[in-house]
């Protein structure tokens, strides 16, 4: 990634102001409203740091889920939930079979496979199209995100996710999930979780161009030897099927999607309405016109 | 993206044959999706309310419209069953708000790709003129001075029979239209099982404790009519259900709960008893009335059972990431990409 030429007007590491768009220091891209922006998620240098979790349960306030271990390798974490908007995903690969360590590794992450999971922010949303208060909504920054003003906490969005992304908080009664950090977009600043990453597994920026340098990673990764990486999310890939559209948070995966607990060919839920009311109508609409044939007789 | 790309490598994991069990990894066993935060009794209770009340409606406007004076009590206590929908039902659905003070919320905005959002207003517009015809049909029996108002009720029953059948089938459009793979496994099957377990509740309802031996014959072939429908959209339901690997969803207790009450004590017995009772009538000595009683109350206990179980069955669909991730395989994707 290129940097901006303002970084160099900036060299102090603390300030007593606010940087101006300061997204273009830390992400090199300038958030203006109107342009579609989200996610890249390279799964190959992600280090398992767990940085991301944490600089969002930060900025967001959000209390954490589990305090004890699951046993699930590294992931303590779980799952995404109402209170943790990224989640860090752990798959041990090596070492598995009769106690023998592997000696062999193939490049990149080797026995390890970590991920940040996050809401996909999908081009045509499920959770959104499913919300029956319109709390849910795209951003002027092509995100989705929940109103809590407006949120009654029917759950309908829970299920229609395809993701297992959003989630009900019991204790407010309302529907949460990750807002690709929409106060700090509108304030000019890159979203937590991208600011924080060590290794710039998680990039934020202007979808287009993520998706260019998306691609152009999976070439390199390609030409040194990694021939299983892949794009998660991107038009035409896994991930963007059934009428979804792309997704704006997307991933660069070298496994199968199940491995990340993601699904290989999630749909667009609201597909589903047109058929199931068409049919539910015509099923009642010929038994009722049998009914009134036979209440017109007179025996 | 390039054609050389793969759709779904294979590293670890066996490829999975589409028909036959997940074959590939879960995550630690995790779920894959979140199961809706529903409570079963109380959105299944709803569901169960609306399809009758629904029904209800439109078989009293249809019994009124075929029959006329004859058929007044029916009618009447069709008209004052729909109220069921409007009342707890609508209390069973804010009840199960998390945020219930917020429950006119709904009515904000009308939504095409929400069936919550059209069954909102469904709901909204069947209460109206149901509401209107029962409050019709109570004024001008108690009332002398407002006979009249037995007409109000006969107009105000027509648009509440329209809304009755989007009432009774909308709740199946709401459940298909989520990622829980029970649900969106068979969207066509479930909407008609939900339609014709309505009609059958309601005819069943009216059937319940009605003197006339005609008007009860009458309705126990309409609800004979409607178990058989249920009955073929089961079978299809079962078949979709085989074919895209969810099936194993109803092993479970939830699952036991379908077959044992809504299928077998909810269709398949009614149907025997009233299919024995309307074949013995044209004899001299037909079946006793309360045989038909027992059949109507088996009627609408399995459609009670089968909005909860479906509810509870998709839960654990959902919970499970072995039928979730073999739910959305590529293989189950419609043909033509939306």
């Amino acid at each position: 990634m290129d940097m901006h030429p303002r970084v160099l007007d900036e060299p102090r590491s603390e300030f007593d102001r606010m940087i101006r768009n300061e997204s273009e220091l830390t992400a090199n891209v300038l958030i203006e409203p109107g342009k579609s922006y989200g996610f890249f998620t390279d799964t190959t240098v992600c280090i398992g740091c767990k940085a991301c979790e944490v600089a969002c349960k930060e900025w967001n306030n959000l209390p954490a889920d589990n305090l004890g271990l699951t046993g699930n390798s590294y992931d303590n974490t779980g799952a995404l939930s109402a209170n943790t908007w990224r989640h860090v995903a752990f798959i041990e690969k090596s070492g598995g079979d009769g106690g023998v360590r592997d000696v062999e590794q193939p490049p990149f992450q080797s026995g390890w496979l970590m991920m940040s999971d996050v809401c996909k922010h999908c081009h045509h949303a499920p959770c959104l199209e499913a919300c029956p208060t319109g709390a849910l909504f795209k951003t002027e920054f092509d995100t989705v995100v929940v109103q809590q003003d407006i949120c009654n906490g029917c759950g309908y969005c829970v299920p229609a996710c395809p993701f297992g992304v959003v989630d009900i908080n019991t204790l407010d009664g309302k529907a949460h999930k990750c807002t690709l950090c929409y106060d700090r977009l509108k304030g000019g600043l890159e979203p937590a979780c991208a600011k924080s990453c060590p290794t710039d597994s998680i990039q934020f920026g202007e979808l287009q161009d993520l998706q260019q340098r998306a691609q152009a990673r999976v070439e390199a990764l390609h030409e040194v030897g990694v021939e299983n990486a892949y794009l998660y999310g991107v038009p035409g890939a896994p991930g963007a099927t059934g009428g979804l559209g792309h997704l704006n948070a997307f991933f660069l995966l070298t496994d199968r999607p199940e491995t990340y607990n993601l699904p290989a060919a999630p749909t667009r839920a609201s597909n589903r309405v047109g058929s199931s009311m068409l049919s539910g109508l015509a099923a009642v609409a010929a038994l009722a016109l049998g009914a009134l044939a036979l209440f017109s007789t007179r025996d | 993206m390039p054609d050389d790309v793969p759709v779904s490598p294979e590293p670890s994991g066996s490829p999975q044959a589409l028909g036959g069990a997940w074959q590939g990894p879960t995550y630690y066993g995790r779920s894959q999706l979140k199961p809706a935060p529903f409570e079963k009794w109380a959105v299944g209770g709803y569901i169960f309310l609306a399809g009758l009340s629904g029904a209800a409606a439109m078989i009293s406007a249809l019994l009124d419209a075929g029959q006329g004076g004859p058929a007044a009590r029916p009618v009447r206590r069709g008209r004052y069953l729909s109220l069921l929908a409007p009342t707890i039902g609508a209390a069973l659905l804010i009840s199960d708000l998390h945020t219930p003070k917020r429950f006119y919320n709904m009515l904000r905005i009308a939504k095409p790709t929400s069936p919550m959002s059209i069954g909102t207003w469904i709901l909204m517009g069947f209460s109206s003129f149901a509401g209107l015809s029962a409050i019709g049909q109570f004024l001008s029996d108690r009332v002398p001075g407002l006979r009249w108002l037995r007409g109000a009720a006969r107009v105000a029953q027509v648009p509440a029979a329209l809304a009755g059948a989007g009432l009774s089938t909308y709740t199946a459009s709401l459940l298909s239209a989520t990622s829980t793979p029970l649900w969106a496994a068979a969207p066509e099957a479930l909407a008609v099982r939900f339609g014709s377990s309505s009609i059958a509740a309601g005819a069943s309802a009216l059937s319940l404790g009605e003197p006339s031996r005609r008007l009860r014959r009458k309705l126990d072939a309409v609800t004979v009519a409607a178990l058989a429908a249920e009955l073929g959209a089961i079978m299809a339901s079962q078949r979709s259900y085989e074919r895209k690997g969810v099936a194993d969803a109803l092993d479970g207790s939830w699952g036991r709960v379908e077959d044992w009450g809504a299928n077998r004590l909810g269709v398949i017995a009614p149907l025997a008893v009233h299919g024995l009772s309307l074949l013995a009538s044209g004899r001299d000595r037909p079946l006793p009335k309360a045989l038909s009683s027992a059949a109507s109350l088996a009627v609408l206990a399995g459609s009670l059972l089968l909005r909860v179980s479906i509810l509870g069955a998709g839960a654990e669909s959902a919970a499970r990431p072995d039928i979730s991730f073999r739910f959305a395989q590529p293989g189950n994707l419609p043909e033509r990409e939306g």
